[in-house]
C-alpha cells in the first residue's frame, strides 16, 4: 500500500474530493497534485473549504467521495500507514494547558520511531525562553509557533500547515515564512493553506484559489496573473477635464477604471502610456498626483475570479 | 510502549496542576471519613454516663471520682428523672443512680450497699459496654472499701463486639463512593481534551487508540490506589477501624469496581459534547449513586422501593463487595454476585462507549 515516492512521483494526488455536511458542499469537487519538495498553497477566504480539503488529506475526515494518494498512500483506506510520515498543525493549535512547551514535544516524539531532538526544535521555531512555560500561557502566535514545531517532530517528508501565521506579527511570519523556505530547502513538501496573499506569493511553487469549495484557478504565481492580466495598470488621481475617451484612445491602453477618485489605465505598453497621460495634463496646466505603475497581484485576480475581495 | 508511559505521566502532571480537580478527588473523601468519623465514632470510645447521687456522703463522692476517673467517660450531673430522660434522646448512654443511705450502708458493711444502674439493652453493643464497665468500677470501690489489695486490676479497654460500628461501615463505603467518583470524572478531562481538539490532534499522530485509553485507565487507577491509602489510613489511624480480609480479595475488587465507573465515565464521555454537559451528566450520575447505593446506611434499612433501585445501582454492589471483604460486614448479596454485576456493568459500558465515543 506505500511506494516509495520518486521525484517524478507527486505526494499529493486528490481527485473529485467531495466532502458535504447536510446541504454544505464543503468541499466539492476537487482536483490537484503537488510536486515532491515544493510548496504548494490553497489560498481562499474563510469558509472555502481549505481546512476540510486538508483535514482529509491528513486522514482525519472522511470524505463522501473522491480518491486520495498521499505519499502512495490510499488515505481513505489506510490512514494508520500515513500516520507516521506527515506532519500535522491543525488550524487551531490543540495543546495539553497544563503541560510546557518541552513536555508537550517530549510527548508528541514519543508517539514517533523517529524524529529530531525537542531542543532543535525549540531553537528553530524561537521558543528557548519558553521551554518551561504552560501552553496556556502563551501568546497566540507562540501557541502556532509550538502547533509547527510539534508538526516537525518527526522529521515528516510532507508537512500540512493550516493557516500557521494566523495570530502572528509581522516579524514572527517573516521568521514562519524562513522555517517553510528552510523545509523546502531540505527536500521536504509543504501543504499550507492561508489567506494571506504575501504569504502564498512569498512561499508558494503552485497556489490553487479555493472559494465555495472548488478550485477556481490553479498555478504558479506568474501564471494565475499572467493568465488573466496581460496589462500592466498606469494610475493617477482623475483629473477633470480629461474624458475617458481621450485617455481610451492613448497608446497601449486596452482598458480603464475609475477606482476611489483614481484612474487605473491597464495597458500594454507603460512608458508610451505615462507619455501620454503627461502631455494630456501638460496641455490643461496640470501635472498627474500620484502617477505610478501597479503590477497585478492575486488580489486581483482573486477579485477578478470572484468579483469580491479576498479578505473580508 | 514509551507513548503509553509519556502520555500517563502527562495525564497525571495535567491532573496534578489542576488544584481543583485535585482537592475534589482527594480531599473530598478525606473530609467525608472525618466528618462523620468524629461524629459518630463516639458511640465506640467515648461515653457520657448520667450519675444521679441521692446520697451526697463521702462514700458517694468516692465513687463518683472512680467513675469521673476513667479515660473517655464522662460523667453527667442531674436528678434520676431528667437523666432517665435524656437517655431517651441518645445524650447519655446509661444513668447510675446512688440512693439515699449509700454512705451509711458501706460505712456498717451489714449488708452490700446497692447501686441502681439503667442501660439500654436496645443498644446491644453500648449496652454490654456498660454494663462491664460498671461492674468494673464497683469490684474496684468494693476492695478499696475492704481494705483489700486487689486481687485483680482492672484493665480498660474499648470492647470489640462483632456489630460493625457505624465508621467501619462508613470506610469502605466511601472508599466505594470514591472510586466512583474518579471513575465517572473521567469523561471531564475527556470531553474537554475533545473540545480543545486535543484528542484530534492526536488522531494526526501513530499514537493508538488502545494507547489513549490505557493511560487515562492507569492514571485513574493510580488515584484509586492513592484514595485506597487516604481513606483506609485515616479509618485505621484514627478512629480504629480493623480491615480484617484478604489484600489481593480487596484489590481485586478495587481493580474491577474502578475499571466499571471508568467505563461509564467513558459512556457518559461519549454522549456529553461539552465540557458543561460533561460536567451536569457526571453530577447526574454520581449523587443518586452516592444516595441510593447504601453508602451512609445500610439498604436494608431502606424502604422496598428504594431498595429496588439500590439493586440496580453498580455502587451498591461495590460498597457491599468493600464492606464483606475490607470489614467483615453482613453481606446484602453473596460476594460472588459483587463481581460478576460489576464485570457486567464493565462490559455493557464498555460496549457502549466503544459503539458510540467520538474523538472530534
Ligand atoms: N464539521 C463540520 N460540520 C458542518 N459544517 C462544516 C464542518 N466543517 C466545515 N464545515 C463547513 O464547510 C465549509 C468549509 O469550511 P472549512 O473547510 O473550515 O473552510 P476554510 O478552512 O476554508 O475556512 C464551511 O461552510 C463550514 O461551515
Ligand atoms: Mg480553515
Amino acid at each position: 500500500m506505500t511506494s516509495p515516492t520518486t521525484g517524478a512521483d507527486p505526494v499529493i494526488r486528490v481527485s473529485d474530493l467531495q466532502k458535504h455536511y447536510g446541504e454544505t458542499r464543503a468541499v466539492d469537487g476537487v482536483t490537484f497534485e503537488v510536486a515532491a519538495g515544493s510548496v504548494f498553497g490553497l489560498l481562499g477566504p474563510n469558509g472555502a473549504g481549505k481546512t476540510t480539503t486538508v483535514e482529509v488529506l491528513e486522514g482525519l475526515r472522511t470524505p463522501n467521495s473522491g480518491e486520495v494518494r498521499v505519499l502512495g498512500v490510499d488515505v481513505i483506506r489506510h490512514p494508520d500507514a500515513l500516520k507516521p510520515r506527515i506532519g500535522v498543525s491543525l488550524q487551531n493549535a490543540a495543546l495539553y494547558p497544563k503541560l510546557t512547551v518541552v513536555e508537550v514535544l517530549d510527548l508528541f516524539r514519543s508517539f514517533y520511531p523517529t524524529g529530531r531532538p525537542t531542543d532543535e526544535l525549540v531553537a528553530l521555531m524561537d521558543l528557548s525562553e519558553k521551554r518551561t512555560t504552560r501552553t496556556q500561557d502563551l501568546s497566540g502566535g507562540q501557541r502556532q509557533r509550538l502547533s509547527v514545531a510539534l508538526a516537525l517532530v518527526n522529521d515528516p517528508e510532507l508537512v500540512f500547515l493550516d493557516e500557521p501565521t494566523t495570530g502572528m506579527d509581522p516579524a514572527a511570519r517573516r521568521s514562519l515564512w524562513d522555517v517553510v523556505l528552510g523545509l523546502k530547502s531540505e527536500g521536504r513538501s509543504v501543504l499550507l493553506t492561508t489567506h494571506y496573499m504575501e504569504e502564498a506569493e512569498v512561499l508558494c511553487d503552485r497556489i490553487a484559489i479555493m472559494d465555495h469549495g472548488r478550485i477556481l484557478e490553479e498555478g504558479t504565481v506568474d501564471e494565475l496573473i499572467s493568465r488573466r492580466f496581460h496589462e500592466r495598470a498606469v494610475r493617477f488621481d482623475a483629473i477633470d477635464g480629461l474624458s475617458d475617451e481621450q485617455l481610451a484612445a492613448m497608446p497601449g491602453v486596452a482598458s480603464l477604471k475609475h477606482e476611489d477618485g483614481e484612474v487605473l489605465l491597464y495597458t500594454g505598453d507603460v512608458p508610451a502610456t505615462i507619455g501620454a497621460v503627461l502631455d494630456a495634463s501638460e496641455a490643461l496646466g496640470m501635472e498627474p498626483a500620484n502617477l505610478g505603475v501597479r503590477k497585478p497581484t492575486l488580489e486581483d485576480v482573486f477579485l477578478d475570479l470572484t468579483g469580491r475581495a479576498l479578505r473580508d | 510502549m514509551d507513548a503509553l508511559l509519556l502520555l500517563t505521566v502527562a495525564n497525571i502532571k495535567s491532573f496534578v496542576r489542576d488544584r481543583a480537580a485535585l482537592f475534589w478527588t482527594l480531599a473530598f473523601p478525606l473530609i467525608f471519613v472525618i466528618l462523620f468519623g468524629s461524629i459518630f465514632s463516639g458511640g465506640g470510645n467515648d461515653r457520657s454516663i448520667g450519675f444521679a447521687d441521692l446520697d451526697g456522703t463521702p462514700a458517694s463522692g468516692q465513687l463518683k471520682s472512680a467513675f469521673g476517673g476513667i479515660d473517655g467517660l464522662t460523667l453527667v450531673d442531674g436528678d434520676e428523672a431528667d437523666l432517665v430522660a435524656r437517655m431517651g434522646t441518645g445524650e447519655v448512654a446509661a444513668v447510675i443512680v446512688v440512693p439515699q443511705g449509700y454512705g451509711e450502708a458501706v460505712s456498717a458493711k451489714a449488708a452490700p450497699a446497692m447501686v441502681t444502674v439503667y442501660t439500654d439493652p436496645s443498644q446491644s453493643q453500648a449496652d454490654s459496654a456498660t454494663r462491664q464497665l460498671v461492674g468494673f468500677v464497683l469490684s474496684a470501690v468494693n476492695q478499696a472499701v475492704s481494705g483489700q489489695p486487689p486481687a485483680v486490676a482492672p484493665a480498660f479497654e474499648s470492647v470489640q463486639t462483632n456489630d460493625l460500628s457505624f465508621i467501619s461501615y462508613l470506610v469502605p463505603s466511601i472508599l466505594g463512593m470514591s472510586l466512583m467518583q474518579v471513575g465517572v470524572f473521567a469523561a471531564i478531562p475527556l470531553v474537554a481534551d475533545r473540545q480543545k481538539l486535543i484528542l484530534k490532534r492526536l488522531q494526526a499522530t501513530p499514537l493508538r487508540r488502545w494507547q489513549l485509553v490505557g493511560s487515562n485507565v492507569l492514571m485513574r487507577l493510580l488515584i484509586a490506589v492513592l484514595q485506597t491509602v487516604i481513606i483506609v489510613g485515616v479509618g485505621t489511624l484514627l478512629y480504629d477501624v480493623q480491615i480484617s480480609g484478604s489484600w489481593p480479595l480487596i484489590g481485586a475488587l478495587i481493580l474491577l469496581g474502578s475499571l466499571a465507573f471508568i467505563a461509564l465515565g467513558y459512556v457518559i464521555a461519549s454522549f456529553a459534547s461539552t465540557e458543561d454537559a460533561a460536567n451536569g451528566m457526571t453530577s447526574a450520575v454520581q449523587f443518586p449513586l452516592m444516595f441510593l447505593s447504601g453508602t451512609f446506611f445500610p439498604i436494608d434499612a431502606m424502604p422496598d422501593a428504594l431498595k429496588t433501585v439500590a439493586r440496580l445501582l453498580p455502587l451498591t454492589y461495590l460498597g457491599d463487595g468493600l464492606r464483606q471483604v475490607m470489614v467483615d460486614g453482613t453481606p446484602f448479596v453473596p460476594l460472588w454476585v459483587c463481581f460478576a454485576v460489576l464485570a457486567a456493568w464493565l462490559v455493557v459500558c464498555f460496549g457502549i462507549a466503544a459503539r458510540f465515543f467520538k474523538w472530534q
